[in-house]
């Protein structure tokens, strides 16, 4: 009850910012009733899928300052399993979702307890590493599909199908995927304030202080990590179902990773809002200029050297990212 | 043994040239302390400089050597000066993410002016021609001369380095930066010659590979992760360290030849059925991982 409570308070955040938050949700919430295009539908998926992944990446890139590169790995295992389910023995998304996710989180324990041995590039390259060899085995194994990856044919089942989310609008995953950034965003409003979130934040300020102060450091960050892999191997099992159908360069390529990374870090790595806000701006922006640019001009991969130069920019100008500027902005008005 | 002898001389003549690849990242690393994630697409460059240059002169893609040099010490020294400079005052994860940028873009620029299409070259004095040296092993000239040629710039920049007054004052900045600026070295320019030489070492073996490998614009990442494991494996910032990591890498490449070998001489069924060709460069990154859990500074590391 206590968690719950904590996870519903959000008296710490100033008023004007809860009003604004309010007006962007009860938005989301009516959008499918507005009459949009197929494709600002198919976006508006894309951004809570990529805000979940931000949100978990968050935990521990943004409040443990460990830079991991290697989430793509984990949206695979939980996207695969999700898919050899459903195919292999018609298991159905609520039972498939949770056992993707507990088998990502033993693969995160097991190479989460050596990697968390590296501190720095060295900690990022090897996280990049290790999802790289997941790929690649995952490339190869004919269980699941090799290099074509699975597909469902939705046919075969009876959409809607509750059980095993299979939809022919998407409609429906639109307000599945909203209950899972309603409470993804709720447990991150929990988690920033528990125990583990006050601890990773010393980590992050300094480590050494940290273990001085009794906090088991490897142990924080490897539990955190098991966290954020959860979120993204839930988000990946739901990815799963709606695309339909998976490959192993398009759920685990380091792109991914980094896209995941990104959006925690555009929108403010290591508060709440950062990833929702990096998602809202980022995806938009990704699916519409590739959709104007990419397809109706012609320009093969001009979309991505702007997405790469916003990355640039932003790095290099508002490492706080976007949520910086903001705090920086009311830090000065205040003053 | 045949194919143990061609794998054993095909590494150790790759691996010449992917030392010669992760010079230029090791050079930065040691000098200012950031990972260059676009250090594969410069390579891309190199690889197109040479192939273009090659194609629209009709010279010999080898003479296109220094073009390629022209070139990444241009290359580099405006992304020092234009992004890289400001990036450094960043968290490291600003860093990791901006490098990233780059490469993004730097890939894509390469997509849409070149199209995504395989190339490679066709004609030149040394493309396609072999020697039989006998044992089963057959040298391909342009990879020999690949070889020979990268332990050539080698050991061109490792005498820049330990020889002149300029290498002396890259040194002093990499391993002191403070006490290099009261020494009145100009540690800004410094880090930016580190980025000038790290842009030309890396397109002058780009050029040298694209004699043997086919250049898309998708090349670059494969080149970053083997560029990251030799630099893990000689030590961060250390110059000999890369040769040698170089070498050990080549070898690594060639663990499909291995594997042929043993299960031909030791007429192990089980090892024919794993495909063992697909997982080339698996084991580069599994090797990253295990050289960085058993000992994080490489063999010549000096950097913590």
């Amino acid at each position: 009850m206590e968690a719950v409570r904590n996870a519903l308070d959000f008296s710490d955040f100033p008023k004007s910012d809860l009003a604004v938050a309010l007006v962007v949700l009860i938005l989301l919430f009516c959008f499918p009733l507005f009459s949009f295009s197929a494709f600002a539908m198919a976006t508006m998926i894309q951004f809570f899928i990529f805000s979940l992944y931000g949100m978990g990446w968050n935990t521990i890139g943004g409040y443990g300052g460990q830079v991991d590169l290697g989430k793509a790995q984990y949206v695979g295992i939980g996207a695969y399993t999700t898919m050899v389910c459903l195919l292999r023995w018609d298991i159905p998304f609520w039972i498939s979702m949770p056992i993707g996710a507990c088998l990502a989180i033993s693969w995160s324990f097991i190479i989460g307890y050596p990697l968390f041995k590296l501190k720095g590039h060295y900690f990022a390259i090897a996280t990049i590493a290790t999802s790289l060899v997941l790929k690649d085995l995952f490339e190869v194994w004919k269980f699941v599909g090799a290099a074509r990856g699975l597909g469902i044919l939705p046919y075969k089942y009876h959409p809607p199908d509750f059980w095993r989310l299979i939809f022919k609008e998407d409609i429906y995953y639109y307000y599945i995927i909203f209950a899972f950034f309603i409470v993804g965003l709720l447990y991150m409003n929990w988690f920033r304030k528990s125990r583990l979130g006050y601890q990773l934040r010393s980590i992050k300020d300094n480590e050494e202080v940290a273990r001085s102060l009794g906090i088991n450091v490897h142990w924080a960050k490897i539990k955190t990590y098991a966290i954020a892999t959860a979120f993204v191997s839930i988000v990946g099992s739901f990815h799963a179902v709606y695309i339909k159908n998976i490959e192993p360069e398009d759920t685990m390529s380091l792109d991914i990773s980094i896209l995941i990374a990104l959006m925690a870090m555009l929108g403010g790595a290591g508060s709440l809002w950062g990833p929702v806000i990096g998602a809202g701006v980022l995806i938009p922006l990704k699916s519409y200029l590739k959709e104007w640019l990419g397809a109706t001009a012609g320009l093969l991969g001009i979309d991505l050297i702007l997405y790469g130069l916003i990355i640039m920019i932003i790095s290099a100008f508002e490492p706080r990212g976007l949520w910086g500027i903001i705090e920086k902005k009311r830090r000065r008005r205040r003053s | 043994m045949d194919i143990l002898f061609a794998s054993i001389v095909s590494g150790v003549l790759i691996g010449m040239v992917l030392a010669l690849v992760a010079l230029g990242l090791t050079i930065i690393f040691g000098v200012m302390d950031i990972v260059n994630f676009a250090h594969g697409e410069f390579l891309m460059v190199g690889m197109y400089t040479g192939l273009l240059t090659a194609q629209a002169t009709g010279m010999d893609p080898l003479f296109a050597l220094p073009v390629a040099a022209a070139v990444g010490f241009a290359l580099g020294i405006l992304c020092y000066a234009g992004f890289i400079k400001f990036l450094l005052r960043g968290p490291m994860i600003a860093q990791l993410l901006g490098t990233f940028g780059l490469m993004l873009v730097l890939r894509n620029l390469a997509l849409l002016f070149f199209g995504s299409e395989d190339r490679a070259l066709h004609h030149g004095l040394l493309v396609g021609k072999s020697f039989d040296v006998g044992m089963g092993v057959i040298l391909s000239a342009t990879k020999l001369a690949t070889a020979v040629l990268s332990i050539l710039s080698f050991g061109a920049v490792w005498l820049l380095i330990n020889r002149t007054r300029i290498g002396k004052a890259l040194t002093a900045t990499a391993l002191n930066r403070q006490g290099a600026r009261y020494m009145g070295i100009p540690t800004e320019r410094m880090n930016m010659l580190a980025w000038g030489i790290g842009g030309a070492t890396v397109t002058i073996a780009g050029a040298l590979i694209v004699n043997f490998w086919s250049v898309t614009p998708y090349v670059g990442l494969i080149f970053t992760m083997i560029a990251f494991t030799v630099v893990a494996l000689g030590g961060f910032g250390s110059v000999p360290g890369a040769f040698f990591a170089g070498l050990v890498v080549g070898l690594i490449m060639e663990i499909p030849g291995f594997w042929d070998f043993l299960q031909l001489t030791f007429r192990i069924g089980w090892m024919a059925d794993v495909p063992m060709i697909s997982f080339k460069y698996t084991w580069i990154y599994v090797a990253y991982f295990v050289i960085m859990l058993i000992s994080p500074r490489g063999l010549f590391g000096w950097k913590q």
